[in-house]
């Protein structure tokens, strides 16, 4: 047989370049930099409401994060239970969004949308009741946002975009004062 | 009927054997030199075009116009493979398209790379949003020393003129207005545009940014 054109070759290139192709995609975000969720994992506990230093050219959280935006978060933990958030929102620039491991932003509330400015989140899986949890049911429920969670680790991340330079302080004081806690305790 | 075989196999002599084998044996190294090629290539197009399409995106998952390029669905749960690649990769926890839009800009508006050491100016006509902020990083996406530490204008800090227009100044030295400083110089920089809920939104509810509000880049001079 005599060796036939590389037209085979070309074909099997392609067919080749596509399975890689698809591989690659499922690999690569495994591979090298770590994820948001990784990044922040390193900054603290779980269920705990921590401030992200404001980046500076030597040091930052994440990349691109946005200068003018104070940010908190909160890695929940529900393995134990549903987990409450609870800030006063001073400013109706402000938004809170709720992401998985991987970085799906399953919920998000901005502070324009909510009638009152004091915030009681509940984050639970779909299977734990805030009832069964063990604990009071809320004073008035209505007071109270109850979240399902898809997942049972994830991150809830508060945004504080600032009006201009001088409002950083205020806003990285009210952001001192939300909480995060395992619900109930 | 009983056709008795009488053709014996035909014995082949060495001297007969031995060019017939040398081709087939040149036949297969050039086949599998040929494998080889073809699986190298593969290699290499299957994983960069892998890499391109994650790291900077397609038709399939991002919207260009001019020097700007922004993820259609980031942070959307229902997105794509790429772009959730895309967003585990960044390292980054994007708000989801539907509240809030992200555009980055690599090039100036004639599609030459940012670099520090040119004075660009960025115009641009007001954002139907809640709130918006251009922000400058090196290639990195870390913000750029400067003495005044300004690192991004935003929409309620902006000087804009009467019609809602702007025009911020890129660049090493002072400028009036609104002056972004571009740090040391020597290096590549990428302007970062994000809008936070935008009252505009398609069929999706993915927030809209006509294209023609997505600022022009215009490279003034450079070093």
């Amino acid at each position: 047989m005599r060796v036939r054109l590389p037209g085979f070759y070309i074909a099997l290139a392609a067919v080749l370049a596509g399975l890689i192709h698809i591989v690659a995609v499922l690999l690569l975000p495994s591979l090298a930099p770590r994820n948001a969720y990784a990044r922040l994992a390193a900054l603290g506990p779980a269920n705990t409401m921590i401030e992200i230093p404001a980046a500076t050219p030597g040091r930052q959280a994440m990349p691109m994060m946005a200068p003018d935006v104070r940010y908190a978060f909160c890695r929940f933990d529900l393995a134990a239970g549903p987990v409450r958030l609870k800030a006063a929102i001073p400013d109706e620039l402000w938004l809170i969004a709720l992401y998985t491991r991987e970085g799906d932003n399953f919920y998000s509330v901005a502070g324009a949308d909510m009638k009152r400015a004091q915030v009681d989140l509940i984050i639970s899986t779909e299977d734990q009741t805030v009832e069964e949890a063990g604990v009071d049911a809320p004073e008035s429920s209505d007071e109270v946002i109850v979240v399902n969670s898809p997942v049972k680790e994830g991150i809830a991340l508060i945004r504080a975009p600032l009006a201009g330079p001088s409002r950083a302080s205020f806003a990285e004081r009210a952001l001192a004062a939300t909480s995060c806690s395992p619900y109930g305790r | 009927m009983t056709a008795a075989v009488q053709n014996s196999p035909p014995l082949l002599a060495p001297s007969h054997s031995r060019p017939w084998r040398e081709e087939e044996a040149t036949h297969s190294m050039r086949s599998l030199g040929y494998f080889i090629g073809a699986f190298v290539a593969a290699l290499f197009l299957g994983i960069g075009s892998a890499w391109y399409m994650i790291e900077r995106g397609s038709p399939l998952t991002t919207t260009k116009v001019g020097p700007w390029s922004g993820w259609v669905n980031e942070g959307n749960p229902n997105a794509d493979l790429y772009t959730r690649a895309h967003v585990a990769r960044s390292g980054r926890l994007p708000l989801t398209s539907t509240v809030a839009r992200y555009f980055t800009a690599r090039t100036d508006s004639a599609g030459r790379l940012l670099n520090s050491d040119c004075e660009y100016k960025i115009e641009g006509g007001p954002i139907n949003a809640r709130w918006w902020s251009i922000a400058v990083y090196d290639e990195y996406g870390a913000p750029l020393d400067n003495p005044s530490a300004r690192y991004s204008f935003n929409s309620e800090e902006m000087l804009r003129h009467a019609d809602g227009s702007y025009r911020i100044v890129l660049a090493r030295e002072a400028r009036p207005e609104n002056w972004l400083p571009a740090g040391d110089g020597g290096r590549h920089l990428t302007l970062m545009l994000r809008v936070y809920n935008p009252r505009e939104t398609d069929a999706a509810g993915i927030g809209i940014v006509p294209g023609d509000r997505l600022p022009k880049i215009e490279r003034i001079a450079c070093e």
